[in-house]
């Protein structure tokens, strides 16, 4: 394929995304250092760097960036964990309970998210099922806190990414050539052994995938936390990315929420520009 | 892995299994029982699981106010569903050209969807739904369409430019919905624009575009070049001979592309809930019954959550093979 064909054929996609993802991304450069509210919002104010200073200066800020730390820190290594155990256990049967299993697994990842959070929610609730079972088994009454709607928004983020890391695995597993896992049978190793020494390696690549992605997913993640943190009326569940809803939407101060929303990319592109280099070489590589 | 034989073992993993499906479908079962339960049944201290159910919390999600021959009026409507379903299902064993009898079961859908309100007086939830059909099946089609050029011109073109789009797509990509969805706000505002189906399928199509060409392109990648030549030499532009011989082809990954874009299209909460104020689709629709601090909006909130999943288990159970595919090619390829 030559050149021009190839603008011919790409310019639609790459127009949509010149026109809606790179402009808006330099307006929301321009809107950080403007004062703007839903008052003015046909007349942006200039006010330079004074956005950022008061974001680096909000307290409320910090504790929402701590929040999405902690929620990151559990996480990710929970998705990768439980995924890779399930996923060797998916490996182990096959046929019509195979399939059976995996299309039960993946439903909380494919229903929509906030549905799915209401009805952990309902779990919760004071006539919830596991409200009584919480009481029956502690003797004590689950109560609606900072520390319980945090440890809710993380289990919610627990179960429904999980199933996403499954399949990742398990699809991975189905291509590990039978003869590794003979030869290592021969040297008589044990089942773990050839978990550690073979599996495990095996599958790396698509650990440092999975890590990769689930970072940069649990840090955006938005829709949970935000029906979960109304349980809380003190607002102190935010992570960065419902705050920053919160100022633009709530507190309708458009300019300082931009200038967060850039503050996260910028913090996205750090952790995202090795990988982007790798993937750089690759694709030249592969040409 | 080599199987485990031992019959401990193997009651071992089915128990495993067993206690992980129940863990990911709890949520599911309660708020299900939840919904077909009076309001006295959902609010006992300790569950309830035997009890007498009702559609009842259904009835006030959907329908406002029953027409005089309420019964006869339902029974139709489903009557009419149920038959175009078969006919969709069985379209295959009919000697009729099946794209067109597939073609007049979706218009036959439409027209009921259309016909209902003229029917019956539904509640504005049916409206959300309405929008979020039309959202869907907007973002789906233009989605796929110039996500098919690009992808099929990424995966055969080796120049520098397509490198640095893929790079950017994939930066983009990682990006947090926000950075982009304020200045939509800001623009829509200018504009006069927000509210309106237009600005979020164009927004949703944007957001999507990067995830959409590489997908397409990793299945694009898969058809063999011969296939277009030979079509080339026939004398077959390039365009001609992409859509009657490379579209055909890669139509099992065009599917799963589409269904992800379904998926995403569906799901979307935050920018349809920056973008509109009324004109809702069904998850902002769905996350105003929590906000509220009556108590009675629970089973309703339980109603209204198993009603917008129905559609997703639908399309699971249709097309778990493309779905696990489509997971798979995105995570091994990269």
């Amino acid at each position: 394929m030559n050149r021009n064909s190839f603008f011919a054929f790409a310019s639609p996609s790459i127009l949509i995304m010149l026109a809606l993802m790179v402009l808006p991304l330099l307006m929301a450069i321009f809107l950080s250092f403007q004062y703007l509210t839903f008052r003015n919002i046909t007349a942006p104010e200039f006010v330079g760097w004074r956005n950022f200073s008061e974001i680096l200066g909000d307290a409320r800020f910090w504790r929402s960036f701590n929040f999405t730390a902690l929620y990151i820190a559990i996480v990710v290594p929970s998705w990768v964990v439980i995924g890779f155990i399930i996923a060797l256990f998916l490996d182990q049967v096959s046929g019509f309970a195979r399939g059976l299993y995996l299309s039960i697994f993946l439903l909380p990842f494919i229903i929509v998210p906030i549905i799915g959070t209401i009805m952990f929610k309902q779990l919760w609730e004071p006539s919830g099922l596991l409200t009584w079972i919480y009481q029956e088994l502690t003797g004590t009454r689950f109560r609606v806190n900072e520390t319980s709607v945090k440890t809710l928004i993380i289990l919610f983020g627990i179960w429904y990414v999980t199933p996403f890391t499954i399949v990742v695995y398990f699809a991975g597993l189905q291509t590990l050539p039978p003869e590794m896992i003979e030869a290592a049978s021969i040297d008589g190793a044990s089942r773990l052994q050839k978990i550690r020494h073979i599996v495990i390696p095996y599958v790396s690549s698509l650990t440092v995938f999975i890590l990769l992605f689930s970072i940069m997913d649990s840090y955006r993640v938005f829709d949970s936390v935000f029906v979960l943190s109304e349980l809380n009326p003190q607002f102190k569940a935010d992570t960065v990315m419902t705050y920053t809803f919160l100022t633009a939407m709530q507190v309708q101060r458009l300019g300082k929420a931009n200038a967060m929303a850039i503050l996260t990319v910028i913090g996205i592109m750090v952790v995202l520009v090795p990988f982007l280099y790798l993937m750089y070489k690759e694709q030249i590589a592969e040409r | 892995m080599d199987r485990v034989t031992s019959r401990g073992g193997r009651l071992f993993i089915h128990a495993v299994l067993l206690l992980f499906a129940i863990y990911s479908l709890v949520p599911f079962f309660w708020t299900t029982l939840q919904s077909f339960k009076t309001f006295k049944d959902a609010f006992s201290r300790v569950p309830i699981f035997i009890f007498q159910p009702t559609w009842k919390n259904y009835q006030e999600v959907w329908i406002r106010s029953l027409p005089e021959a309420g019964s006869t009026v339902g029974y139709f409507i489903l009557l009419a569903a149920l038959a175009l379903t078969c006919l969709l299902l069985f379209a295959r064993h009919i000697p009729i050209r099946s794209s067109w009898l597939a073609i007049g079961c979706l218009l036959g859908y439409g027209l009921l969807l259309w016909a209902i309100p003229q029917l019956v007086y539904m509640q504005k939830y049916y409206k959300y739904f309405i929008n979020t059909i039309i959202v869907t099946v907007f973002t789906i089609l233009i989605s796929i369409s110039i996500g098919c050029l690009a992808g099929y011109a990424l995966a055969r073109y080796a120049g520098m430019a397509a490198v640095v789009i893929l790079i950017a797509a994939l930066a983009f990509r990682a990006l947090p919905r926000l950075a982009f969805v304020l200045p939509y706000f800001w623009i829509g505002s200018l504009l006069n624009l927000l509210d309106t189906h237009i600005l979020v399928i164009v927004a949703l199509v944007a957001v999507n575009q990067p995830f959409t060409i590489w997908m397409l392109r990793s299945f694009f990648m898969e058809v063999p070049k011969d296939l277009e030549e030979s079509a080339m030499v026939d004398g077959a532009n390039r365009l001609t001979s992409f859509i009657h011989v490379i579209v055909p082809v890669a139509w099992p990954g065009i599917i799963s592309t589409a269904l992800f874009t379904l998926l995403l299209a569906y799901n979307e909460f935050l920018l349809v809930r920056v973008l509109t104020q009324t004109n809702w689709t069904l998850p902002v629709a769905i996350s105003r019954y929590t906000g509220a601090e009556d108590p009675a909006q629970l089973t309703l909130a339980a109603a209204a959550s198993v009603s917008a999943t129905i559609p997703i288990i639908v399309v699971i159970l249709f097309f778990q093979k493309h779905l696990v595919r489509g997971l798979a090619a995105g995570a091994v390829k990269g």
